[in-house]
């Protein structure tokens, strides 16, 4: 019984998956790069032209201030545009010191080993 | 210091470790809460608050570390600093968004301390969480290292 639970609750996950990337695939692309001038990019890219930039690029340099009210571009980049990352990374941390506390539990009460 | 012919003058190593210890707790301290405003954050506060922890065991050895510090109260501390990112998450949930959404970013004006909503709580919450949870690994390292001496 166990395991049909486990097969079921997978097999509703996948059917959930496959039917995000299919309507996924039929939205318009935030960014495809039809703008960028690829070989005027290479050949200056401190004089290229970039203030018609779409997409994610547009929204996270040029309107931080707006939309966040920091003033460290990247503290609003790490905390709010991509928080799932720093939840990830955090949790990460965390599983690290769990390792390691299994590892030395021995350290811990005084013992050497 | 496990060789008894050399006697280490300990002075040098107390007397930087008062003079260093409170700077380093003040300078990651400020670190953690201007993360919105000068450069640095949560991760790297927190790392320069866990550095007190060498230089209070530099100075004073093992005991006085542990003693002072609370390893066990730390280990609890991390768990409550991911839970407290968690919750400054599931906010935007509350507010009828979506998850991890700033939803109360326009309380102050830019440039203040309390402004940006949920990035200040958020880079708190990393801060602390890294800060216990860094200066407890440091302390497990180092009973280890005493115990191998004694």
């Amino acid at each position: 019984m166990k395991k049909f639970f486990t097969y079921f609750a997978l097999t509703v996950f996948l059917i959930i998956g496959c039917y995000t990337a299919i309507e996924m695939s039929k939205l318009s692309p935030t960014f495809n790069g039809e703008k960028v001038n690829v070989v005027e990019l290479y050949n200056n890219p401190s004089k290229y032209e970039n203030n018609d930039a779409d997409g994610v690029a547009n929204l996270m340099v040029k309107q931080t201030i707006d939309k966040t009210h920091a003033i460290n571009a990247v503290t609003a980049i790490v905390f709010d545009f991509r928080g799932y990352d720093t939840l990830g990374e955090s949790f990460v941390l965390f599983t690290a010191i769990s390792g390691t506390v299994v590892i030395l539990r021995n350290a811990m009460k005084g013992r050497a080993d | 210091m496990s060789n008894k012919n050399v006697k280490v003058k300990e002075y040098i190593i107390k007397s930087a470790a008062d003079f260093f210890a409170p700077i380093g707790l003040i300078l990651g301290i400020y670190i953690i809460l201007h993360g919105h405003l000068s450069p640095g954050g949560g991760f790297q506060g927190g790392v320069i608050v866990a550095s007190a922890a060498v230089l209070i065991y530099l100075g004073y050895g093992y005991e006085t570390a542990t003693n002072t510090l609370k390893p066990n109260l730390l280990k609890k501390s991390e768990a409550i600093g991911a839970l407290m990112y968690s919750f400054f998450a599931l906010l935007g949930i509350f507010y009828a968004a979506n998850f991890c959404r700033n939803v109360f970013y326009n309380v102050g004006n830019p440039g203040d301390l309390f402004s940006s909503g949920t990035i200040f709580l958020m880079n708190f919450a990393v801060g602390y969480k890294v800060l216990t949870g860094v200066g407890f690994l440091i302390l497990l390292m180092f009973g280890l290292l005493a115990n191998k001496e004694a």
